[in-house]
């Protein structure tokens, strides 16, 4: 008897089984309960183990948070807290890896935007307005403009840990040479960076290897370029459109500043590649985050020539702005608590010791970061274009939250490619808008 | 009786490692099949049922051909260099170059098969820098300095450049294996050829090439399986930019399973991949298992 039909036969047989198996495994999954309130008051007796995620790796900023947390288990020695830290590009896999197969630590890392939205939507969030909300006592201890990024509904979500604002620093030193003063308006920019070119020095240093450095540079032209409310409105992924011609402008503007200031390489070169140019004085701008500038002093590491002659400005707004002149690129990092966690009281708790002034200022101290913590920067603890940064964040009339982040996950995606395609001469910038309305359309259902 | 006995002796044996096969690698391709008929969000409770809808999206999706495309490049440049440049290098090896430089030569080959993928990326990325990478400051110095470009900045160089890089990993690691072909065939054949008059390359083609036919086999699928399954080298050279010019399957489903959180998708594109390597696979097997060489 020919063997080969038997052999088929179990085969299908099998494979049929699999399905089967595979199908009762995938669609059985019970309902999450519905509208209990987890616990967060704090715990009279203090004990459990407490899983956290970050995404700082970084040895830069790694120890800091090993330190809170040691600190914390001496004070209370019956708590245990596993840390685990990621670096910054594979933390959105990874946080998203623990997400899909419910293994979402008690606490963990999130941008603000509709990167957090979507986990206050899967209902993997807590709401934590009770003990962080703007009229409590833990909340009046932070910035309100921080508090509100991670708000939604009207409920607060996240807790706050640092300031995040972009800049454009700039080589004080190269500008005097080349007879160049700090422009208060883009044409003005863009006339700096002739002068500059014309001086034998690139003008603005752009690394746009992964994408997102220009995007941060749309983030701010967006807001720049389009009214508030539409803004808002489009970045939503409900309601969003991006008719407004604005969109375009900001593009325009763009393509503009990389053709006059930037080059035409950008998007081979990382921006870590780009950040040595610029502190090697080849180049005389880039367009940095605040919590870079600790790199720049020589305590960072930094030449001490270099340390000495840096400032910076904001991306300057165009003639007659459309939008909201004041806004400024950036936005808070901040922790969200698992409402699925057992241990939501012990979380918070943790949390409110995190930022606590003495925490605060410690940072601000050891990573040069801005805490929301009101009076966690002072002169002691931080240096002059730190404190000038934070003056000027109070300025600012609300936070343009970066382009990558705050808005679906789809459109983030047509303007990373899109603006990568503008920057290699593929794409105009109409085509860029058509593709990211068409992923705003999809993002919509 | 005794053939029962044994029997069932063959499965308990066998039963530990089809078991593991089973839990490991079956059950999640069947389960990836499945999920691919479904609309799932990694922060959704449950999938949607879809039907095909995914399937259509991929084939109207433009980033989808072109990763396909790439693959395809992928798998015909290394067939190119990692089997015929191979064969011929390890011929080399074999025929022209003294006993004493053939180990060290072997070696010097095949170090950067032996390196991480991850490092030989990240060393690449520095030599294709635009502005102080070694290839562009080698192409002005010799006076070609009109094609010194960002490699893996414009979006009609960046898939080659990885290409290349990828040949530069694994030549040497193909070579070594047709040269432990190569010292299986009989001296016989070549002194056969001699005396009939061929010349060294006549005789490469007429004996050498037949007689590692095997390892050629293996060697074909092994490649484009390997050109179709690559990840890394993207990821961590281009991340699949810019605007997706040198996206791969694997860089793509990875990109729309856990950026743009749609794991129904990513599960079609997983299928894909499953049917392009598996129906080469069985073709090549299928081809040449009408001719096996008697050793």
């Amino acid at each position: 008897m020919n063997r080969k039909p038997k052999h088929m036969l179990a085969a299908l047989v099998g494979g049929a089984a699999l399905m089967a198996v595979a199908a009762c495994g995938g669609g059985g999954g019970a309902a999450p309960k519905a509208g209990s309130q987890p616990e967060l008051s704090a715990p009279p007796t203090k004990a459990g183990t407490l899983t956290m995620v970050t995404k700082f790796a970084d040895p830069k900023y790694a120890p800091y948070f090993e330190g809170v947390v040691k600190d914390y288990e001496a004070a209370n020695p019956q708590v245990k807290i596993q840390l685990d830290q990621v670096a910054d590009q594979p933390y959105k896999d990874k946080i998203r890896v623990l997400s899909a197969s419910k293994q979402l630590p008690d606490i963990y890392f999130s941008w603000a935007g509709d990167f957090a939205n979507k986990f206050v939507r899967a209902g993997l969030a807590a709401d934590l307005t009770s003990v962080v909300g703007p009229t409590t006592e833990w909340g009046k201890t932070l910035a309100p403009a921080a508090l509100k990024a991670f708000e939604y509904d009207g409920k607060n979500y996240g807790v706050p840990i640092d300031l995040d604002g972009k800049y454009m620093a700039y080589n004080k030193t190269i500008f005097e040479k080349a007879g160049v003063t700090v422009p208060k308006t883009l044409p003005e920019l863009l006339t700096a960076c002739d002068k500059l070119k014309s001086a034998g020095v690139q003008p603005i240093a752009l690394g746009n290897q992964f994408g997102w450095p220009a995007i941060h540079y749309i983030t701010q032209l967006n807001a720049y370029n389009v009214p508030p409310a539409t803004l808002a409105s489009d970045y939503n992924p409900a309601t969003g459109q991006f008719t407004d011609p604005g969109y375009v402008k900001a593009l325009q503007q763009f393509s503009d500043i990389n053709t006059k200031c930037g080059t035409p390489n950008a998007n081979g070169i990382s921006h870590e590649a780009a950040q040595a140019n610029f502190m090697s004085g080849k180049a005389a701008m880039q367009y940095v985050e605040s919590v870079e500038f600790n790199a720049f002093t020589e305590k960072g590491g930094a030449s001490p020539t270099f340390a000495k002659s840096w400032d910076f400005f904001r991306l300057p707004p165009p003639d007659s702005p459309a939008g909201d002149p004041k806004a400024l690129t950036g936005a808070p990092d901040g922790f969200l608590v698992n409402a699925k966690s057992q241990n939501t009281a012990l979380a918070v708790d943790f949390l409110m010791f995190m930022t606590n002034k003495d925490n605060a200022s410690k940072m601000t101290k050891e990573l040069g970061w801005l805490s929301p913590v009101q009076g966690s920067a002072t002169p002691e603890n931080s240096f002059p274009q730190l404190t000038k940064t934070l003056e000027d964040m109070n300025q600012a009339s609300q936070f343009a939250i970066w382009l990558d982040t705050v808005t679906h996950a789809d459109v983030a995606s047509a303007y990373l490619a899109g603006v990568e395609g503008m920057l290699g001469g593929k794409l105009t910038p109409e085509q860029v808008v058509q593709a990211v309305q068409k992923a705003a359309q999809k993002a919509q259902k | 009786m005794a053939i029962a006995v044994r029997r069932w002796r063959t499965w308990l044996w066998v039963l530990p490692a089809v078991g593991l096969l089973l839990i490991f690698v079956y059950y999640p391709v069947v389960d990836n099949v499945r999920l691919s008929f479904f609309s799932w969000d990694a922060f959704d409770p449950t999938p949607t049922f879809v039907g095909v809808d995914n399937y259509v999206a991929a084939a109207e999706d433009p980033v989808f051909w072109r990763s396909l495309f790439n693959n395809t490049a992928y798998a015909v440049v290394s067939l190119i260099f990692q089997v015929g440049l191979a064969m011929v290098l390890a011929a080399l090896l074999e025929e022209f170059v003294g006993r004493r430089l053939r180990g060290p030569l072997r070696t010097l080959y095949f170090i950067p098969a032996a390196m991480s993928i991850t490092v030989v990326g990240i060393l690449f990325s520095f030599i294709y820098n635009p502005e102080f990478g070694l290839l562009n400051r080698a192409l002005e110095a010799v006076g070609l300095g009109q094609f010194a470009v960002a490699w893996l900045g414009q979006e009609s160089t960046a898939i080659w450049a990885i290409i290349a890089m990828s040949q530069w990993q694994s030549i040497g690691y193909c070579a070594v294996l047709f040269v432990v072909a190569m010292q299986r065939v009989p001296r016989e054949y070549y002194e056969a050829a001699t005396v009939d008059g061929a010349g060294p390359i006549r005789s490469f083609f007429a004996v050498t090439v037949p007689m590692v036919r095997e390892m050629t086999t293996l060697l074909v699928i092994l490649t484009i399986s390997g050109a179709f399954l690559v990840f890394n080298e993207v990821m961590v050279m281009t991340a699949g930019g810019p605007n997706n010019s040198s996206q791969v399957l694997g860089t793509w489903l990875y990109r729309q399973a856990f950026f743009e959180d749609d794991m129904g998708y990513a599960a079609t594109v997983a299928t894909v991949i499953l049917v392009i390597t598996f129906t080469i696979a069985a073709l090549q097997m299928w081809v040449t298992q009408r001719r096996r060489v008697e050793a």
